[in-house]
């Protein structure tokens, strides 16, 4: 007989215990926060015990419990000494106590504990982790609790129920955790998961809000304060998202590339080889500063929500092209006021603080109207004071940069000036981040030997030119671009880091230049990854619009939205709308293809499992055995031969003479065993056709 | 007459831990608003009524029979039999556990699974400790099917009763008067003893085998013969239960079992007689079972009885306290 294959009821229920644990530790371990010694410990825990956990049960449990009061130990007084807080602490020992289980189970109460401390590593997880990496986990953790709690029950109801004798060869069958079982608990787990989304849908949000784990602050890196044009990354290739953005009004025609300069930071003291920011602490914003006055109507305001990304905000507010009016931090719907100040320093650049690891989200106001080169032109070249900065020419600067300045600008309105640089640099130049290492003088490699640059050597280019002209000029840092994703919202990537330039002029304030070529500013991110990325971060914001963020105004929407499509649909069935003739037909089509294809699948059904009862015991022999009575009994019908229902071969064979050797034929091989080949089948038809014709007439 | 609907719910070990969890982490829940902790929560709670719907449907159309032994003797083992059937057309029920409920025995079995309709049987033993009857009342199905978390039961009326008869023991020699009377006795007509009656003459068409060979050749003629008549063996068990209490009483009545059952094994004819009751002589299984039931049913007490009235033809076996 052959041995089925696949594992044991009793393996599948200790794999199906580990499977628990381990989406449980991986639901705490994707926070990231457990360390990586931590981290890998688990893996190489639930390895040790698959491996030799049997053999270790038991055994120097006087060792485990020294670890384990010492591991409580050391982490209670981290959690005192404020190093880790206590659910981040509670998460590693309940690790611990996890991996001790792993390695002693063999009792109901063993699997239980097990289990319990899974769930326990989950709960953990929601608490240390909210990405969408934890869903995973969670979706995973439900399945194959579904199965550790479903077989342990199975198995321990077996042993009680049977007696270890008696039950020793049911837990070791191969034919009860079969695919179809672990098949059905599936289902059985996605009921649950369904059950979970209605019962986490309409769960009162009403929460006390104590205790809530905020985010630890940790310095980070981000957005540089220094550019170093000697030098090459690959910077534009990088397709992680840094910004996501929601624009009110939506831009016209909602473009799948927006064409917006995210402003960040200014550069503009020259090194020698690119720039840095400008000395100077940050000082409090209370309101910003207004913008000088144009003899305009109402301005063309534009409402920017940006969430940063934890890892790239530097303490940096980016802001929308045009004037910032304003900069909130206050989350919508909520009453708590906002967790972080606005700062600026004295480029008039704008920062939060205090900042942490965490994304950022804000909005920003602009007023988008921003003066072209014609309004501009004619305000003269006297510069207060402070812009001073802005007109530093290094004395290093090559003398053919100059010239070519003077070339393209001298005696010009430093409006028309500034435009005509920046349309030679778009024009005569050409892009490219194919650069070579280390030069001497980036910008007259760049303008003169090269003749090819990216956007850093355009816009310094550009704003040391029109110093050397004697027009006040700043490198200004930033992002161009975004492209629209699924989820609503323009992601602007990290292959979208941009530079351009910000002239000044009397009156007007500093005017937005940027000399790289419209086409090749912002990143190029076409290729699979990045596709990828950005569906990664799309599924990550839906989970955090739809899961993290759920609240009570979003439950309250919510509800009115599920009770709105509700009247909806029953006024539409009521017959109170214009529409409704068709809405019924097509309800009632789908109502008759549902019935017709129940009706079908049922029938099929039916008939499966006629078919199978009748065939699935039969062999070839047994089958051509009932194949030959039914052409026997239509040979002789139609030869006259009435057969009464019930009657038996045995009957026929008394009654009708020349049948005996079908009634034979058929018993032996129907239900004797015997063979019966073709051949056979055929004589027996033969013989039976020739006794018939010699019987012919008679009355049977 | 319990109703169909009636269940009765518990909480397993593991089901107290879980829903102490739920609730702590309902708890946390909504003291963090932390979203994910209610998403965990929901999943909790989502496995708590996908239990509780599974377990109604193991347990719902499923009907038990009990098959009680047609003997049963104290201190022995018995089995007893719970054939159950699943009614529903479709639904399997898994992990079954059914059991006495309430009535004088305990006991159960276990199925793993009872496919859609079709029938199971498990039996449990079950070793009486005393004599006498035993009353059954319900029989519960309950499953803690599909994790574990909770024990649904769902109680059926199922009353039947059971007499355990008396002890197995030796019986010990007895003595005195009542043996004078032992042994068969021929009664002086004609039957179908093994003693000779009388000889005649054999008639045509009877049985051979009442030929007498050995007269029929002195006789030159066939000579039938006739058997004498005989009476079995006959003993009257007398028990005397009125001064009998407790532990006396019991020695008593398991006696007088080993006695009519030592005699019925025999071939003997026994009657008993005991104060205010009186078996007729018989012999054969059924007058073991009729005499064992009626020890097995014996109380103690019984004053305002007649003293018991021993088979005037029988040898009379007293039991004594």
């Amino acid at each position: 007989m052959k041995t089925p294959r696949g594992l044991t009821l009793l393996q599948t229920q200790r794999w199906a215990g580990t499977l628990t644990a381990a989406f449980g530790f991986l639901a705490c371990a994707v926070s990231g926060e457990m360390g990586p010694a931590m981290t890998a410990l688990f893996p190489l825990a639930v390895a040790g015990s698959a491996v030799a956990g049997r053999r270790f049960h038991g055994r120097m449990q006087w060792g485990w419990t020294v670890l384990l009061v010492g591991a409580l130990l050391v982490l209670g007084v981290q959690v005192f000494a404020g190093q880790i807080d206590i659910i981040l602490a509670a998460a590693l020992f309940a690790e611990l106590l996890c991996i001790h289980r792993l390695w002693h189970r063999r009792t109901e109460r063993d699997e239980l504990l097990l289990l319990l401390l899974a769930l326990l590593l989950l709960c953990a997880g929601a608490a240390l982790s909210a990405e969408v990496t934890f869903g995973f986990a969670f979706l995973a953790f439900a399945v194959s609790g579904t199965w550790a709690l479903a077989l342990t029950h199975l198995r321990f109801a077996i042993e009680e129920g049977r007696g270890p004798a008696g039950s020793a060869a049911l837990l070791n069958s191969r034919r009860v955790a079969t695919p179809a079982l672990l098949g059905g608990l599936a289902a059985l787990a996605f009921f649950g998961i369904a059950g979970a989304a209605l019962i986490f849908l309409t769960f009162p949000r009403v929460t006390i809000g104590g205790l809530r784990r905020a985010s630890r602050p940790a310095p980070i890196a981000g957005l540089g304060d220094r550019v170093d044009l000697s030098r090459h990354g690959t910077v534009a290739d990088d397709p992680r998202v840094i910004l996501r953005v929601r624009l009110d009004p939506a831009p016209r025609g909602e473009p799948r590339d927006l064409a917006m300069h995210w402003r960040a930071r200014t550069l503009s003291q020259w090194t020698g080889h690119g720039w840095q920011s400008p000395d100077g602490g940050l000082i409090p914003v209370l309101r910003l500063p207004q913008r000088p006055p144009r003899g305009r109507g109402v301005p063309s305001v534009l409402s920017a929500d940006i969430e940063v990304v934890g890892q790239f905000t530097d303490g940096v507010v980016f802001t929308p092209e045009g004037w910032p009016l304003g900069v909130d931090f206050r989350q919508p719907g909520t009453p708590r006021p906002a967790a972080r100040r606005l700062y600026r320093n004295a480029a008039g650049d704008l920062f939060y603080q205090p900042v942490d690891s965490g994304d950022v989200r804000y909005s920003v106001v602009a007023d988008t109207d921003e003066p072209d080169p014609a309004r501009v032109r004619g305000r003269g070249q006297r510069y207060p004071s402070w812009v001073e900065a802005d007109l530093a020419v290094p004395a290093s600067l090559d003398a053919r940069v100059r010239a070519l300045a003077e070339r393209l600008g001298a005696g010009k309105d430093p409006a028309d000036a500034a435009a005509a640089v920046e349309r030679w640099l778009a024009t005569a130049l050409r892009y490219t981040r194919d650069l070579p290492g280390d030069v001497a003088d980036p910008i007259a490699d760049f303008l003169f030997v090269r003749r090819a640059g990216h956007c850093e050597l355009f816009s310094s280019a550009m704003v040391l030119m029109l110093r050397s002209l004697g027009i006040p000029a700043r490198n200004v840092t930033g992002y161009f671009g975004g492209r629209r994703t699924d989820a609503g919202y323009y992601a602007v990537r990290a292959g979208d880091a941009h530079s351009w330039v910000e002239v000044y002029f009397p009156d007007a304030g500093y005017v937005r230049f940027d000399p790289t070529p419209a086409s090749e500013r912002g990143g190029r991110q076409e290729g699979f990854q990045a596709r990828m990325v950005l569906l990664w971060d799309s599924l990550q914001q839906r989970w955090r619009a739809f899961v993290v963020d759920y609240d009570l105004v979003s439950q309250a929407q919510a509800m009115r939205r599920i009770g709105q499509l509700l009247h909806e649909t029953g006024r539409r069935l009521a017959g109170k709308d214009g529409g409704t003739g068709r809405l019924r037909r097509v309800i009632a089509a789908a109502g008759g293809v549902l019935v017709t294809a129940s009706v079908i699948a049922w029938l099929r059904r039916l008939r499966g499992r006629a078919r199978k009862g009748q065939e699935r015991e039969l062999t070839a022999d047994q089958r051509r055995a009932a194949a030959l009575w039914r052409v026997g009994r239509r040979l002789l019908r139609s030869a006259g031969i009435e057969i009464a229902v019930g009657t038996t071969a045995g009957e026929l064979a008394r009654r009708v003479p020349a049948a005996a050797g079908l009634v034979r034929a058929y018993a032996a091989a129907r239900w004797g065993g015997r063979r019966l080949p073709p051949r056979v089948v055929r004589a027996t038809l033969r013989e039976l056709r020739s006794g018939l014709r010699a019987s012919a007439g008679r009355d049977i | 007459m319990t109703p169909a609907w009636k269940r009765r719910l518990s909480f397993t070990r593991m089901g107290r831990w879980y829903t102490g969890l739920t609730i702590g982490i309902g708890l946390a829940a909504t003291n963090t608003g932390n979203n994910l902790l209610f998403l965990v929560l929901g999943l909790l709670l989502a496995s708590i009524i996908v239990s509780g719907i599974l377990s109604e449907q193991s347990l719902r159309g499923v009907r038990v029979e009990r098959r009680l032994p047609s003997v049963a003797t104290a201190g022995q083992p018995a089995l007893i039999g719970l054939q159950a059937r699943n009614g529903k057309r479709r639904a399997p029920s898994f992990s079954l556990e059914i059991r006495e409920r309430g009535g004088d025995v305990a006991g159960h079995g276990f199925l793993v699974l009872l496919p859609a309709a079709q029938s199971a049987e498990v039996a449990y033993r079950f070793v009486p400790q005393r004599r006498g009857l035993h009353r059954f009342e319900q029989i519960e199905v309950a499953t803690r099917a599909p994790f574990g978390l909770f024990e649904k039961s769902r109680p059926m009326d199922a009353p039947a009763e059971l007499v355990v008869f008396p002890r197995e023991v030796p019986a010990r020699p007895l003595v005195g008067r009542t043996l004078a009377r032992d042994g068969e006795r021929p009664e002086d007509r004609i039957g179908l003893g093994l003693e000779v009656h009388s000889l005649r003459d054999h008639r045509p068409g009877e049985d051979a085998r009442s030929i007498h060979w050995r007269s029929s050749a002195r006789a030159g003629r066939l000579i039938a013969v006739d058997r004498e008549q005989e009476r079995r063996k006959r003993v009257c068990v007398v028990l005397d239960q009125r001064p009998l209490r407790g532990e006396a009483l019991e020695r008593a009545v398991e006696h007088a079992a080993a006695l009519v059952s030592r005699e019925l094994d025999g071939g003997a004819e026994v009657s008993l007689a005991l104060a205010g009751a009186f078996l007729p002589a018989g012999s054969g299984e059924a007058q073991r079972y009729a005499a064992l039931r009626l020890l097995a049913l014996l109380g103690a007490g019984g004053d305002g009885l007649g003293a018991p009235e021993p088979d005037a033809e029988g040898s009379v076996l007293q039991v004594r306290g």
